[in-house]
């Protein structure tokens, strides 16, 4: 009888793994974007669009692989629910990211150059968010294989509060941007509404990737 | 069919030890012949015992004792016939539940129902639901014990250093006890209770301080990067992993090689003593026990090498750690059951082993349609395999005339 075999399913944290990069790849997209924004070039714009959204078809087709390997027949080393909302919001992520390069083709910006800077400090801030989060992802198949518990969960749940820090940091950058760009008199209104849900969307993705966070620390203290 | 056993059912006790790279092929293979065979001749008479005179009563057949010789080899016949279709089908089968099934179906062809004793029959029915359990909650506090002890604890290659002899002492003591209570007594391995028990522990604290002084002689200069701790303290379990798979061989030869020589003793017993009244409590001679060890022993040399190799590829999840709990809780079941004298499934209760460490959050993911699996096998295979019996026991009586 050589069944053993047969007892172990594909375990869900190595594709899990593979769609946080792709999320990633998704999210650092937003940089060339708001380069791309602020030159005024919309061929280039057009371009990233569309790259942003092959890369977020590509995270879509990874989420669902993840999905069937969570079948109910299969006993798992964390919670289920845990595991597909770390999916889900990792997944709307990829989406805010899209929507951040979708709303930068609708009109050509004319930003004054006192908005830029902070503009672009709010970008870089969303991007280090969720550079951090994917080299905590990037841990979950180590984790485990350690059983959840030890140094390394520890130094994990550790960096967990550091993405939190981090998203708090965001929501201060895009308050001043917002009060800078609201105050500012000559402005025209639709570039302010752009503005707004430019930034809008990249404080979603903070908030998206800060609830991933602790998703991952649920995996990792419960049971 | 102690080939049989050989060739496919090792492979299990083996397989977590290859698959966690613990031990090589070859090694493996050798380790396997020698504690199968010491399995086989110094534990498994208690189980071949009931496989002969437990579960049906031979004075029914005090009459006609040389129908009860041809029916325990159309047992054994039928057990093998069936075994390889369902190896033909993949199906998981257990060596136990077929041999249990056609030896009832030989008794209930020849003489009606009433010849089974259907009470140690319940008996053997419900240690083959209650052992999975309990070699799953053994393997679940062995490795809750290793995560709480040593995987979450400030120094864990240290603490590794110093459970690994613990370990290693307790599965010595378990062994030699199980060897000198109520063993062979043509070899003195026959000792009471009171006196087992203190030689056992003797012996196995005797192993712990031996591996403890040899670790910390070996160890002494040695420092570990910080990033490599998690992989030191597995290297460390898989070093004494050997010793969990060799007590795994052990266990199960003492268990299984009754299904192969359980009916053989009942037929062999008919032929020398050629018509004279069947005694139910005729021991089993040690030869025999020598020889289906022998058996399973080729079994493994010529095909079942391949199967833990195969067996070895498909489970890499195993790591020292989950599999040291798995043996660890299936041997100690499987050895009780052999002491108890209860024909049990070493393939199912590794199956239940392995969802307890699954439990302690061990592995990923686990397949649970397995149980669905075993649980559909079991109730095919008896039934089946007795109605196999009662074919080739009238094929053979035929044959006789």
């Amino acid at each position: 009888m050589r069944n053993l075999g047969k007892l172990f399913g594909r375990s869900p944290f190595e594709p899990l793994v593979e769609h946080a990069r792709k999320v990633h790849e998704c999210v650092k997209l937003i940089r060339p974007i708001a380069d791309a924004v602020l030159l005024g070039d919309v061929d280039k714009l057009r371009e990233l669009q569309h790259d942003m959204s092959k890369a977020e078809y590509e995270a879509d087709l990874l989420k669902d692989r993840v999905r069937q390997s969570l079948p109910s027949k299969y006993f798992l080393s964390v919670d289920r629910e845990d595991v597909v909302g770390f999916l889900r919001q990792m997944d709307r992520m990829a989406d805010d990211a899209e929507d951040f390069a979708v709303v930068a083709t609708f009109r050509q910006l004319e930003l004054p150059e006192e908005l830029r800077e902070d503009f672009l400090a709010l970008v870089d801030e969303v991007i280090r968010v969720s550079e951090s989060l994917l080299d905590l992802a990037e841990h979950l198949a180590e984790l485990q294989r350690e059983a959840f518990v030890g140094p390394e969960a520890d130094d994990v749940l550790m960096k967990i509060q550091m993405i939190c820090q981090m998203e708090w940091e965001t929501d201060k950058l895009s308050r001043k941007l917002a009060r800078n760009f609201y105050a500012m008199d000559g402005l025209n209104p639709v570039t302010i509404m752009i503005l707004e849900k430019l930034s809008g969307a990249l404080r979603a993705i903070a908030d998206h990737a800060e609830n991933v966070g602790k998703n991952l620390r649920l995996m990792i203290t419960r049971k | 069919m102690a080939w049989n056993i050989g060739a496919n059912d090792v492979a299990n006790a083996f397989g977590p030890s290859v698959g966690s790279g613990a031990l090589t092929i070859r090694k493996a293979v050798v380790l396997a012949a020698i504690c199968e065979f010491c399995g086989a001749f110094l534990v498994g008479r208690n189980v071949a015992d009931t496989i002969k005179g437990g579960i049906i009563s031979p004075e029914v057949f005090s009459g006609d004792v040389v129908v009860f010789g041809i029916g325990m080899v159309a047992a054994l016949l039928a057990a093998a016939l069936w075994l390889n279709i369902a190896t033909y089908l993949s199906q998981p089968v257990s060596t136990t539940h077929a041999i249990i099934g056609a030896v009832i179906g030989f008794a209930v062809i020849r003489s009606g129902p009433g010849s089974v004793q259907w009470g140690k029959m319940g008996a053997i029915a419900a240690s083959w639901v209650i052992s999975p359990l309990v070699g799953g909650v053994l393997a679940y506090i062995v490795y809750r014990l290793i995560r709480r002890f040593v995987l979450q604890s400030r120094h864990p290659v240290y603490m590794a250093k110093a459970v690994v002899p613990i370990t290693l002492g307790v599965v010595v003591c378990i062994l030699s006890l199980s060897i000198i209570y109520k063993g062979l007594a043509r070899y003195r391995l026959d000792l009471p209770l009171t006196t087992a028990v203190p030689v056992a522990i003797l012996i196995g604290t005797f192993v712990t301080f031996a591996a403890r002084l040899t670790i910390k002689a070996r160890t002494a200069s040695l420092r570990v990067r910080l990033g490599d701790r998690y992989d030191v303290v597995e290297s460390w379990f898989g070093r004494m992993q050997w010793i969990t798979a060799c007590y795994m061989a052990f266990a199960h030869g003492a268990n299984d090689v009754a299904n192969a020589i359980g009916p053989l003793a009942g037929a062999v017993q008919v032929f020398r003593q050629q018509g004279a009244a069947l005694a139910a409590k005729t021991a089993v001679p040690p030869w025999l026990l020598a020889f289906g060890g022998a058996g399973i022993v080729i079994g493994l040399g010529t095909y079942g090498y391949k199967v833990i190799e195969a067996v070895g590829k498909k489970i890499t999840e195993i790591t020292p750690t989950r599999g040291l709990s798995a043996e660890i809780g299936t041997a100690t079941t499987v050895l009780i059951c052999s002491k108890l004298g209860l024909p049990i499934s070493t393939t199912f209760v590794l199956v239940g082993a392995v969802m307890g460490v699954g439990i302690a959050r061990g592995f990923g993911a686990l397949d649970l349609s397995v149980i669905k699996r075993i649980f559909a096998s079991w109730l095919i295979t008896i039934p089946v395999s007795a109605v196999f019996c009662a074919v080739i026991f009238h094929v053979l009586m035929y044959l006789r005339g």
